[in-house]
């Protein structure tokens, strides 16, 4: 009989899975003539990442999801910044 | 087949599209939409990259997926502290 922790971790996983195609399909969805459309794809990104923080979570590795969850917020304020004073204004 | 290999593999296919999506949207004009498909794509093998360990008992795929998930972002920040000037 599978026991429940492996029950939760399958249940996790899909559920990142599912979290993953959601941000797949928004990533893609918008065509790029929209204004601000980085702003809103640095988000769904966001999305993404913490489906994936959780699915590292659920297979053991909290170091790499505790390190992804610090460094991602870096790097997604970096990106709109750097698009707002460098490439936006052109 | 038990049920986590089930959503071991489910999870693997839905990071494939996923890394397809962000290198659809890494080729466009913009320089920070490239960053913001490189940052997706590195996160997306990374963590491939552990299942495959997970699965296969590959050890290195760990140390890979490690070296990716620091790297990455910080990478990440330093172009863009570049592309803001």
């Amino acid at each position: 009989m599978t026991d429940v922790i492996t029950l939760i971790q399958s249940a996790i996983l899909i559920i990142a899975a599912f979290l993953l195609l959601l941000a797949a399909y928004g990533i893609l969805r918008y065509g790029d003539n929209i204004e601000n459309i980085i702003y809103a794809r640095i988000h769904i990104l966001g999305v993404a990442d913490t489906a994936l923080i959780i699915a590292l979570l659920a297979l053991n590795e909290p170091l790499l999801a505790a390190a992804y969850f610090i460094l991602a917020p870096f790097a997604a304020h970096a990106i709109a910044n750097g698009y707002f004073y460098g490439e936006e204004e052109q | 087949m038990n049920i986590l290999l089930i959503s071991e593999y489910i999870l693997l296919g839905a990071l494939a599209i996923f890394a397809i999506a962000t290198i659809r949207i890494t080729t466009r004009k913009k320089i920070a939409m490239a960053l913001v498909g490189l940052s997706g794509l590195s996160i997306a093998i990374a963590t491939a990259l552990v299942l495959v360990q997970h699965m296969y008992n590959l050890g290195f795929c760990r140390d890979i997926a490690i070296a990716l998930i620091f790297l990455g972002p910080v990478g990440t920040i330093a172009f863009a502290r570049v592309l803001r000037g």
